[in-house]
């Protein structure tokens, strides 16, 4: 007889506890944060050996070095225009004054006089913030990180759109770059092109092509066929049909791509300061390195005025147009008259900035920084003071019923125990094939030497997955019945998606101070939109027929939901949870440097330690192998639920 | 085969393909666009179809902006830019209302018989074939069944499939008085109307019901027999 995977499950969560509370505290494979492991310092002078070789080795003097230099000068050419001193000169290309005029009209061109409007105000904030550079450079990296992006993304995804062998190569990779968590991937980038500006667009463009691709080849590939058959029948070639049917056709959709794309490199851009990218991340992460939280939400905000910007300025062009009939001849003659007035407008601030330093460089009389910096102190301070109870005492709740437990399970279990019950739970949830591969990854940690880093990473994952769940699955079923509800919260949920997780750390320290907690909570906030959002999609995918009929047969609203909704939305849940996890991770090892610990805190001294380099790099792996087990075991279980 | 395409025959489709993002002439100069014509030779050629279709003023609007009609006449104008042998036209008025189906029917026949093109017009609707058609196949399984005109298919039907078929037809509306013929009755008059063994049944009945007499059906002033009322009463109820 069979016994059923629930008891199978419990009884070996049970298993594992008994034998780690028996066996705590030995073979828990601890070393110091300063200590190297035979591997860790053999990685370590592997990584030396190659920074050496940069000048010598051929891959890198005809392959590497090329290619940085090449995106090094495309980056330091914007950074010139708008940003920091031309060569020969003191001011930018462009002064401030020059670059608010450009782009008040580039906004105001492509969309309406308020969206222009809005978009100026935001930039003149945050030089009043006393980011104007700060902010340049990151629009600067953002430019060229998405330039190049468009670059290559349009024409690959177009091929994925008319191939699909093409995207069947494609799919998994882009997947991979989707889910890989920022950390792990910007050491090896580092290594190879150096800490600096070319590094950070490369990982930028990682994050951001792979947006590009699947809407580009999305919008080939959903084209109505019909006006593409009848070319065809008319003989034409296929690089006619493609350039005079098919680009055409998908030319809009292409475009609302180009704002995703651009989202997602400012999202990056910021998080990318970890490897030298110029702009507001820098200021962001000296904040959260001294703990001043006031910096940082001067910083934090410049980022999300930045981020509004660019939403805003691109999603006007990219605004899902009906029609393809163009305007008449009188309104675009009107049009015409309007942007040559603006246009001479935008030129006379060009002008006026490459000639009055006022208006070059912004005035430094201009500086609300200090005010806002103390009235966020101010602020955070009367929340501790007299948010106590929600604060400490979330955290201490948290802390005392399932953080500090499962901590002390994982990280003071002996290595062989833990690695067991992850191979048991492989099989019980995923199968054999399932258990094999969480077998060798784990063993993988476990010879890396950094287990117990794992596990403390782990700890911090699994318990903002598990509350992600909670607050997602409560809010996700509240979107799915409700439309007033989705209408409410969709915006919050956009705007959680589209920030970069790196700014929510700023409230979050100034809650929960230097803390493992201030990791998770930050996790959680990033995590919670992607959650309700696939939750909501698979609540409203159960058939409406099966809604009636369980209301015809007289359930309760609870009913419903437990007994009909939850279980038809499983597989979605299932996947939900899996995002979650991924999405957890990815936060938590960010919030290593402000006090989580584990191995995000690992990858980030090997980025400035060069004894503990070795020690970075494999943490960074370990991340992913962490990542990969967990994510095999919730698809298989997803498969299987099926 | 690309270059059949290109100048032998051309198609027109049941959803119209019309580019959306090109107006109305310069959807039809694309055939002529991709064979490499320049663009004011294509243009003229563009502007011959488009009043040979009846679009006289619309070469500037977008698909989008025509009724469903409309973008099948610039479809058919789109067509017939190339001058090609051979016309395919694949359920070309599937997706048109019934009244604007009448219309582009016509239209077809109006164009078929001003320029003379073989036209293989794909349908599934036997009425519409019967009236567009000279000859029809009727296709089962991708094979031939049988090719006639509409009345051989109405009259001598090959086997039970075209039978059912061709049931629905309004036989009146298809077979010509040859088809009623007959040696006349004892007692019958033989002094009626003679009318010609070509008419269509429908088209005689004014003057039968005019002339109370049987009327003589002759082929060339060869006399066939005579049809009397009864007959084309019983064709009309579908006794016969």
């Amino acid at each position: 007889m069979q016994v059923r995977k629930p008891y199978l499950l419990l009884g070996s969560v049970a298993l594992w506890i008994l034998m780690g509370r028996l066996l705590q505290g030995k073979n828990t494979l601890q070393i110091a944060t300063y200590e190297n492991t035979p591997f860790t310092s053999f990685v370590g002078d592997r990584a030396l050996e190659l920074r050496g070789n940069r000048t010598e080795s051929p891959a890198f003097i005809y392959i590497f070095n090329p290619i940085r230099g090449a995106i090094d000068g495309f980056v330091q050419l914007i950074r010139n225009l708008i940003a920091v001193p031309a060569p020969n000169s003191v001011i930018p290309i462009i002064g401030w004054l020059g670059v608010v005029g450009l782009i008040a009209f580039a906004v105001f061109a492509t969309s309406q006089w308020r969206t222009a409007l809005l978009s100026t105000s935001l930039l003149l904030a945050c030089g009043a913030l006393g980011m104007w550079q700060y902010t340049m450079d990151s629009i600067a990296m953002t430019l060229a990180a998405v330039l190049l992006s468009l670059a290559v993304g349009i024409p690959l995804g177009i091929w994925a759109g008319l191939s699909d062998r093409v995207l069947k190569i494609l799919t998994p990779l882009l997947d991979l770059a989707q889910i890989l968590p920022t950390l792990v991937y910007m050491a090896p980038i580092a290594l190879i092109f150096m800490i600096g500006a070319a590094s950070a667009t490369i990982a930028t463009m990682i994050y951001s092509i792979p947006i590009c691709i699947r809407i580009t080849s999305h919008a080939i590939r959903t084209l109505n066929q019909s006006p593409i058959e009848a070319s065809e029948s008319m003989g034409s070639t296929q690089k006619q049909t493609l350039t005079k049917v098919q680009i055409p056709m998908a030319k809009q959709m292409i475009v609302l791509g180009i704002n995703q794309t651009v989202m997602a490199a400012v999202s990056f851009v910021v998080v990318a300061a970890l490897i030298g990218a110029p702009g507001l991340g820098k200021p962001v992460i000296e904040a959260l390195i001294i703990r001043n939280v006031g910096q940082g939400f001067v910083a934090g905000f410049a980022v999300v005025f930045l981020a509004i910007l660019m939403d805003r300025s691109t999603s006007a062009a990219a605004k899902r147009q009906t029609s393809f009939i163009p305007p008449t001849a009188r309104e675009i003659k009107r049009k015409r008259i309007i942007l040559i007035g603006t246009g001479l407008l935008a030129a006379a601030s060009v002008f006026i900035s490459r000639t009055v330093l006022w208006a070059a460089i912004w005035p430094r009389e201009i500086d609300i920084s200090p005010q806002v910096a103390r009235l966020a102190n101010n602020a955070t301070a009367w929340i501790l003071d007299n948010l106590y109870i929600f604060t400490v005492g979330f955290k201490d709740l948290i802390s005392y019923s399932i953080l500090n437990p499962l901590e002390v399970q994982l990280s003071a279990s002996p290595w062989y125990v833990t690695v067991a019950m992850i191979v048991a739970l492989a099989l019980i949830i995923g199968g054999l094939r399932t258990a094999i591969l969480a077998l060798v990854l784990a063993m993988a940690i476990v010879v890396s030497g950094l287990w117990y880093e794992a596990m403390l990473t782990l700890t911090q994952t699994i318990v903002g997955c598990f509350l992600t769940m909670i607050i997602g699955i409560a809010l996700g079923i509240w979107t799915g019945r409700s439309d007033k509800a989705e209408r409410v919260l969709r915006p919050f949920l956009d705007a959680g998606q589209t920030l970069p997780a790196f700014v929510y750390l700023v409230p979050m320290l100034g809650l929960f101070g230097p803390t493992r907690f201030t990791a998770i909570a930050t996790g959680i906030v990033y995590a919670i939109p992607v959650v309700v959002k696939l939750v909501c999609e698979g609540i409203r995918a159960v058939p409406h027929s099966l809604i009636e009929a369980a209301t015809a047969a007289g359930s309760s609203t609870r009913q419903i939901i437990t007994k009909v909704q939850l279980p038809a939305a499983k597989k979605t849940i299932l996947l939900a949870t899996n995002q979650g996890l991924i999405y957890v991770l990815a936060v938590v090892v960010i919030g290593g440097f402000v006090g989580a610990g584990g191995l995000g805190y690992l990858v980030i001294v090997g980025n400035s330690k060069p004894e503990l380099q070795g020690k970075g790099l494999i943490a960074g792996a370990a991340i992913l192998l962490l990542g990969v087990i967990f994510d095999r075991i919730m698809q298989a279980g997803a498969r299987r639920s099926a | 085969m690309r270059e059949l395409r290109k100048t032998r025959f051309s198609m027109v489709f049941q959803h119209f393909g019309l580019l959306p993002h090109r107006n109305v002439i310069d959807n039809i100069a694309y055939s002529l666009e991709i064979n490499g014509v320049k663009k004011a030779e294509r243009h003229a050629r563009a502007n011959e179809v488009i009043e040979l279709v009846g679009l006289q003023g619309f070469s500037n609007a977008y698909p989008e902006q025509l009724s469903g009609g409309m973008q099948q006449r610039v479809g058919l104008a789109r067509a017939l830019a190339v001058d090609p042998q051979v016309l395919f036209l694949d359920e070309p008025f599937s997706a048109l209302d019934p009244l604007i189906r009448r219309d582009m029917q016509q239209e077809v026949i109006r164009l078929h018989h001003e320029l003379g093109k073989t036209m293989v017009f794909i349908t599934h609707d036997l009425s519409e074939a019967v009236k567009v058609g000279d000859r029809i196949a009727i296709m089962r399984d991708g094979a031939i069944v049988q090719i006639g005109t509409p009345e051989d298919l109405v009259a001598h039907p090959a086997d039970e499939y075209v039978a059912n078929f061709v049931r629905d037809i309004a036989k009146s509306h298809v077979l010509t008085l040859r088809y009623l013929a007959r040696a006349p009755k004892a007692g019958e008059a033989t002094d009626g109307p003679e009318l010609s063994a070509d008419m269509i049944i429908r088209d005689a009945c004014s003057l039968i019901i005019a002339d109370h007499r049987p009327i003589r059906v002759s082929d060339n002033g060869k006399a066939l027999g005579v049809v009397s009322s009864d007959d084309v009463l019983r064709i009309i109820s579908g006794v016969a």
